[in-house]
Order: C-alpha cells, then sequence, then structure tokens
C-alpha cells in the first residue's frame, strides 16, 4: 500500500510516518508531498492508495487540495492530521469527503483507532 | 443640545472580548502539556514554575484571527529550541542541527500548541502558519494569558497575547499578567 503524506513540515511528516510505524503500519511505500499543490500533483503520478494531509499549508491548503481531487473525480481516500481539530473543521472536511481527521498532537493509538480497516 | 463623543460610552458593537475572559491558564497549561507528551516523549513534563529566561532566546507563534485575534507564542532560550527539536526528531534528528530544523520543529509545537488553543476560543476564526523568530508585541496587557514553565529544568514562556491595542476607554478586567 502506498501512501502519500502531505505536510509543510519535514519535522511533521517524519513524526507522521513514525507514528504509522509505532502504530503497526510499517510495510507501506511512503511518499511526501511539502503542500497541497505538491500532493495534488502527487496523487496523480504517483497513484496513493491514502492521502495523509495537513490542513494550513502555503501554495494550496490541505481542503483545497481535496477540493480539487474530488473535483477532478479522484476517490482516493483522504484523511487529514491537523492541529486544529474543531467540530467545525470536521465538518467542512466530512462534507469535503475526507475519511477522517486526526488532531494533533496525536498518539499511535489515535492513528489505529482512525486507521485500521483504511489501511489494509 | 449637542452632544460630544468623548468615547466613554461605546456601541455595543464595540465590545470586544479579552483573552482572560475566554480561556484560562489552566487550559493553556493542559494543551501544552498534551502536547509535551505527545510531541516530546512521554515522560516531558512541564513545571509550572517561573524561570529566568536568558539573553539569547527565540519565539516561535501562530496567529489567531477571529472574534478573538491575537497570538499564542512559545519563548525559549534558542539552546532550548534546539533540544526541544532534538528531542521531537528523536533517532531521525541529524548529528548537527541547522537552523531550518530548529524554526521547523519548534514552529511546529507553536502550531500545535495555537491549534489547540485556537479550538478552544470562539469561532470561526483561522490560525496562521507557524513563524519563528521575535516574538509579536504585546499590544494591549489586559489581553495576555501566560504561562511561565520548565522543561528538563529550562525556562518555556507561552503567552496567548492579543494583537489589539486596548479600546479608548476600556477597563482592563484583570491585573496585568506579564512579568
Amino acid at each position: 500500500m502506498k501512501i502519500l503524506i502531505a505536510d509543510d513540515s519535514r519535522v511533521m511528516r517524519q513524526i507522521v510516518i513514525r507514528t504509522l510505524r509505532q502504530a503497526g503500519y510499517d510495510d507501506h511505500d511512503i511518499v511526501e508531498a511539502e503542500d497541497g499543490a505538491d500532493a495534488l500533483a502527487k496523487v496523480s503520478s504517483e497513484q496513493p492508495d491514502l492521502v495523509l494531509s495537513d490542513w494550513n499549508m502555503p501554495n494550496m491548503t490541505g481542503i483545497e487540495c481535496l477540493q480539487a481531487l474530488r473535483a477532478s473525480g479522484s476517490a482516493v481516500p483522504f484523511g487529514f492530521v491537523t492541529s486544529e481539530g474543531s467540530a467545525e473543521m470536521r465538518e467542512r472536511a466530512a462534507n469535503a469527503g475526507a475519511l477522517f481527521l486526526i488532531a494533533k498532537p496525536f498518539t499511535e493509538d489515535t492513528f489505529k483507532e482512525h486507521l485500521d480497516g483504511v489501511i489494509a | 443640545m449637542t452632544t460630544t463623543d468623548t468615547g466613554a460610552r461605546r456601541r455595543a458593537s464595540d465590545v470586544r472580548p479579552v483573552i482572560t475572559d475566554l480561556i484560562d491558564p489552566a487550559t493553556v497549561e493542559a494543551i501544552a502539556a498534551e502536547a509535551w507528551v505527545a510531541l516530546i516523549g512521554e515522560d516531558e513534563v512541564l513545571v509550572p514554575l517561573p524561570g529566568e529566561l536568558p539573553v539569547d532566546i527565540v519565539s516561535s507563534w501562530v496567529d489567531v484571527v477571529g472574534p478573538w485575534t491575537g497570538s499564542v507564542v512559545l519563548t525559549t532560550a534558542r539552546s532550548t529550541a534546539e533540544e526541544l527539536s532534538r528531542a521531537l526528531l528523536r533517532d531521525t534528528a541529524p548529528a548537527v542541527l541547522d537552523d531550518e530544523d530548529v524554526a521547523d520543529a519548534f514552529g511546529e509545537i507553536a502550531n500545535v500548541v495555537g491549534g489547540n488553543v485556537k479550538a478552544a476560543l470562539p469561532g470561526p476564526s483561522a490560525l496562521s502558519l507557524p513563524q519563528v523568530g521575535n516574538a509579536p508585541l504585546v499590544r494591549n496587557p489586559a489581553d495576555v494569558c501566560r504561562l511561565d514553565l520548565l522543561w528538563r529544568g529550562e525556562p518555556v514562556a507561552i503567552s496567548v497575547q492579543g494583537a489589539l491595542p486596548p479600546l479608548p476607554g476600556s477597563t482592563p478586567t484583570r491585573e496585568n499578567e506579564v512579568s
């Protein structure tokens, strides 16, 4: 399974990768994107099976990326990993077609809770 | 009879909440404590004791723009910011951390703390990308919720501070908490 991780923070991408491994999802290909525009391009070129994306990023935000993907017909499973976990954000994420929203800070248990059933 | 608006009477729309009306220091401390455990490590605690910040400090912050507008600012010694970054990166930390690594890691801590502070405030509001450097100035001493903490014995200050100056004629609701 190929997982695309989009975050403008290289450190946070490392933490997401580390937490995926700690949660037991350690046998997957990881592709990194540094903002929403990069993620949008890499969904096309890399054909990931899942996108884990930050919300707040330069160039293109995570929600804009998701909206662009759905507008282009892509149904790639998409979840947010973001520091903003308010009810309003969760509703916007769900309405745009996100499977889940994991709020930072997260633990490996948070990842298991949201990703079991999504990651084979 | 002609009356002059002296500014003493304000319209209802002029009433602007200050941060101490919206969030208390215990909530900010709980948010920071959770961020520290999740990001820095399970045994990493923030002790609510003041320490003296050295001269060589660095701040990271995010701005919140909404019914309350201001910044969530973390300030610590430059050396502590490096130590925090190393702890955050754990085994992926390079032998030598460059300024970009520290800005990225220290900024991300402010992003996580700030994002959770924002979620506790009235919305809707927007959160900026994190910035690192010299902290924004305190514009209204009555619009500040400041915590002085120790991490591994080193001082870390967290300031949730309004971006706007006090309204003319406004009365601070609480004593200035800035040391």
